[in-house]
C-alpha cells in the first residue's frame, strides 16, 4: 500500500508533491494512481519506436509536467532528460531513457499494489 | 460594466483551466476552488468554446500552451483578436523559458511554471492578474467620451502629463475648439444632429492630427481639446471640419484657440485655460477662426480678474471716489456754470488710480455695475446735501445709469429712497441714460425712463450719436436733454472740420424741445463753433476736467459770486 514513507523511500519529494495538494494525502495518492495509468508512456515508447519525434516529444512533454508537479523525482528526471532531447529532434538511441523510466515506473507500480 | 457586475452575482469570480492533462486541472482546481468557480477544458477548442459561452464572466484564464486540436499560443491569439474576449486576461502555464516571453509578447499577463510553484504563489498571481485586469476594465470605461470615442478630460489632462514626463523636450502646442453657435444647431435641428456633426468632428480631428503625437479629448458639449506636437499653422483644420460636415443641413465653423509651443512649467490645465482665452476671444469673429495667446492677453485676463476679486474690498474701503466735472451753459455772453457729472474712480493702494474704461466694463459684464453705481449715486447725493448746507449752494449732478438697472424694478424706489435720506431733492439729481440703452428693448426701457420722469427726475440721452436711434423714436422719446458723444464732436472737428451734422442734432434737440449738452470739448475753436452752432451746455477740459468734490466747491462759490 502507498504511503509517503515508501514515497519518501522510493525518492519521491512529498513534501513538495503535497504542498501542490494542498497537504491532501488522499488526493496526492489519487492522483499518482492516475500517472500510472498515463496514455503518455506508452504513446511515448511506440512514437520513439517509430522515429516520430513530434509526437514523442509531446508525450514526454507532457508527461513531465505531471510528474514535476507530483514531485515523482525518480520518473521525472529521465523524464525531463528524454523531453530535451527530442525537443532538439536528436537522432539518438532513446532506449536506455526508456528503460530508467520503464523501470522506475514499475518499482512505482509496486508500491501502489 | 456588463462584466464588472456579472462578476459577483454568486459571490465567487470564475475562472477556467485549460490543460490536457487531468491531472495537472484536477490540482489546479483544488488549489483554486476554495475562492474560485473553475471550468475545465481539455483541449484549445473546448478551451475557446468554454471562453465565447462565459465571456461577460470569466475573470481569467489558466492556459497550457501544448494541447491537441488548438494549441495554447494559437488560442491566445484568436483571444486577442477578438474585441469581445481580448480583455480577459490569460496566465500560461509552462515549463519552457522561450515560450514564457512568446506567450508575454502575444498578450498574456502573467505565466506560471511547471512544475507549479507553491499554491499561495498561484493565488497571489492569479488575484494580481485580475485585479489589474478589472482595474483597466474599469479605465476603460470611464476614459472615454460616449458619444465621440474621444479621452474624457480627466484622463486627457493625465495621458498629456504623461506624454510629457517621456517627451520633456517635445515642444507641444495647446488647442482649445469650439464650434460656432452650436447651441443654434442643436436647438434648430434636434441633438441627433448635434451629436452627429460631433462624431464626424470628433472623426476629423483624429485623422487631422493621426501622423503627429497627440491627445484629444472631448471636454464639455463642443469643446474639445488637443494637445499635440507644435505646427505653424491650423487654419486647414477648420476648412476640413466644414468639408466633413458639408451634408450636414448648415455649415460647421470652429474657432480655434492656440497655446503655441507652451511653457511645460505651468499646470496641464492653465495651459488649456490659455487657449481657451485666445479662443474666446473671436468667439463673435465670423472671419477669424483662429487665435493664438499672447501673454498680454494673460496679463490683461488676470488684471481684470483681480479687479474683480478685490472689488468688494475696495467698496469696503472707500477706494472709489467721485469726482465732477462741471458743465458750462454758453447762452449767454458768458459761460455759466449749470450742472456737473459724477464720474467714478478708483484709487487702489498698489495699483494707483485706475481709468474707468478699464473696470467699467468688467463690472458691467460680472453683475457688480448695480453696487458700484448706486454707491456713486449716493455719495453724488451726499455731495450735493452737503454743499447745500454748509455753502447754501448747488448745481444738479447727473449720475450714469447702465442699461441692466434699467429693467430693475426697484430703480425709482432707490432713487427716492436716496434722496429722501441724504435731504435732496429729485431735481438736485440728473439721470444719464445711454442711447443705446434705448434701442435695445427699447419698450421696457422707455417705461421704466417715463416712470423716473414722473417722479420728478431728469433725464439726459447720454452717448448721443454713438447708437443708431431712428429719428422716427426719438420724436416719442421721453427725454429732458441730448447729451452729444465725445467722439461724435472729435470726429466732427479732426477730419475736415465739417460740422454740418452737430446742426443737424441741435435741429432735431430743437424740435424735441431739449437743450444739447456737448461733452468733449477741449479747445475753444470747439467751443466757439458750438456756440455758435447753437448748442447750449458744454462739458470738457475747455473748461475743467473732472475734479474731487473739494475743488469743484470752488466752481460754486464763483458762480455765486
Amino acid at each position: 500500500m502507498l504511503t509517503i514513507d515508501s514515497l519518501k523511500q522510493f525518492g519521491a519529494d512529498t513534501d513538495d508533491g503535497l504542498a501542490r495538494c494542498m497537504g491532501n494525502e488522499g488526493f496526492y495518492f489519487k492522483l499518482i494512481g492516475k500517472v500510472m495509468e498515463d496514455n503518455n508512456f506508452g504513446v511515448l515508447e511506440e512514437a520513439v519506436a517509430s522515429k516520430d519525434l513530434d509526437k514523442a516529444f509531446e508525450a514526454a512533454h507532457s508527461l513531465k509536467g505531471v510528474l514535476g508537479n507530483l514531485a515523482l523525482t525518480p520518473i521525472y528526471e529521465p523524464v525531463y532528460e528524454i523531453t530535451e532531447l527530442l525537443r532538439a529532434r536528436q537522432d539518438i538511441d532513446y532506449s536506455g531513457y526508456l528503460k530508467k523510466i520503464s523501470d522506475k515506473r514499475a518499482e512505482l507500480a509496486e508500491l501502489l499494489k | 460594466m456588463k462584466r464588472s457586475t456579472d462578476l459577483y452575482v454568486d459571490g465567487k469570480r470564475h475562472i477556467l483551466v485549460a490543460d490536457d492533462e487531468m491531472i495537472n486541472r484536477e490540482l489546479l482546481e483544488n488549489i483554486l476552488c476554495d475562492e474560485y468557480d473553475v471550468l475545465l477544458a481539455e483541449d484549445g477548442e473546448r478551451a475557446y468554446e468554454l471562453i465565447r459561452e462565459n465571456r461577460n464572466t470569466l475573470s481569467l484564464i489558466l492556459l497550457d500552451l501544448i494541447m491537441p486540436k488548438l494549441n495554447g499560443l494559437d488560442l491566445l491569439s484568436r483571444l486577442k483578436d477578438e474585441p469581445e474576449l481580448r480583455s480577459i486576461p490569460v496566465i500560461v502555464l509552462t515549463s519552457d523559458q522561450a515560450s514564457e516571453v512568446e506567450s508575454l509578447n502575444r498578450g498574456a499577463s502573467d505565466f506560471i511554471p511547471k512544475p507549479y510553484p507553491q499554491p499561495d504563489v498561484i493565488r497571489a498571481r492569479i488575484s494580481r492578474s485580475i485585479e489589474l485586469a478589472e482595474d483597466r476594465q474599469i479605465i476603460s470605461a470611464t476614459e472615454r467620451d460616449e458619444l465621440t470615442g474621444l479621452y474624457s478630460s480627466e484622463y486627457f489632462y493625465r495621458y498629456g502629463e504623461q506624454f510629457d514626463k517621456f517627451h520633456p523636450d517635445t515642444d507641444m502646442d495647446a488647442l482649445c475648439l469650439d464650434v460656432n453657435h452650436f447651441h443654434i444647431v442643436n436647438e434648430r435641428f434636434g441633438m441627433a444632429k448635434g451629436d452627429e456633426i460631433l462624431k464626424k468632428i470628433a472623426g476629423c480631428l483624429v485623422t487631422f492630427f493621426s501622423t503627429s503625437d497627440c491627445v484629444i479629448c472631448r471636454k464639455t458639449a463642443d469643446t474639445f481639446l488637443v494637445y499635440c506636437s507644435h505646427r505653424d499653422d491650423y487654419t486647414s483644420i477648420t476648412d476640413k471640419i466644414s468639408e466633413v460636415c458639408c451634408d450636414m443641413p448648415t455649415s460647421v465653423k470652429l474657432r480655434i484657440g492656440v497655446y503655441a509651443s507652451c511653457d511645460k512649467k505651468l499646470d496641464i490645465r492653465s495651459r488649456f485655460d490659455r487657449a481657451k482665452i485666445a479662443a474666446d476671444l473671436i468667439k463673435n469673429n465670423y472671419s477669424v477662426f483662429v487665435s493664438v495667446f499672447d501673454e498680454k492677453l494673460m496679463e490683461n485676463e488676470l488684471f481684470a480678474e483681480q479687479l474683480v476679486d478685490e472689488f468688494p474690498k475696495a467698496l469696503a474701503e472707500k477706494q472709489f471716489k467721485v469726482f465732477f466735472q462741471p458743465k458750462f451753459n454758453i447762452v449767454g455772453d458768458k459761460p455759466v456754470l449749470s450742472s456737473a457729472e459724477a464720474l467714478v474712480r478708483w484709487f487702489h493702494p498698489t495699483l494707483g488710480m485706475i481709468s474707468p474704461g478699464k473696470f467699467i466694463p468688467l463690472f458691467e459684464e460680472d453683475g457688480l455695475i448695480a453696487q458700484l453705481d448706486e454707491y456713486i449715486w449716493r455719495c453724488a447725493a451726499d455731495n450735493i446735501a452737503d454743499w447745500k448746507k454748509r455753502l447754501g449752494l448747488s448745481v444738479p449732478v447727473s449720475v450714469n445709469l447702465s442699461r441692466a438697472e434699467m429693467y430693475d424694478p426697484a430703480l425709482v424706489g432707490t432713487f427716492e429712497k436716496i434722496t429722501s435720506e441724504s435731504g435732496i431733492t429729485t431735481k438736485d439729481i440728473y439721470l444719464e441714460i445711454t442711447e443705446s440703452a434705448y434701442v435695445r428693448d427699447s419698450d421696457q426701457i422707455v417705461e421704466r425712463v417715463k416712470e423716473l420722469r414722473e417722479h420728478g427726475f431728469f433725464i439726459e440721452m447720454d452717448d448721443f450719436g454713438s447708437g443708431y436711434s431712428s429719428l422716427n423714436m426719438i420724436s416719442e422719446l421721453p427725454i429732458d436733454a441730448l447729451k452729444l458723444d465725445m467722439m461724435f464732436i472729435r470726429n466732427a472737428f479732426n477730419k475736415s472740420g465739417d460740422t454740418r451734422m452737430i446742426s443737424i442734432v441741435i435741429d432735431i434737440a430743437d424740435y424735441l424741445g431739449v437743450p444739447v449738452i456737448a461733452e468733449g470739448v477741449e479747445t475753444e475753436e470747439q467751443y466757439l463753433t458750438l456756440k455758435k452752432l447753437g448748442c447750449s451746455i458744454i462739458q470738457g477740459y475747455y473748461f475743467s476736467k473732472p475734479v474731487p468734490a473739494e475743488e469743484f466747491e470752488k466752481f460754486l462759490l464763483e458762480k455765486d459770486s
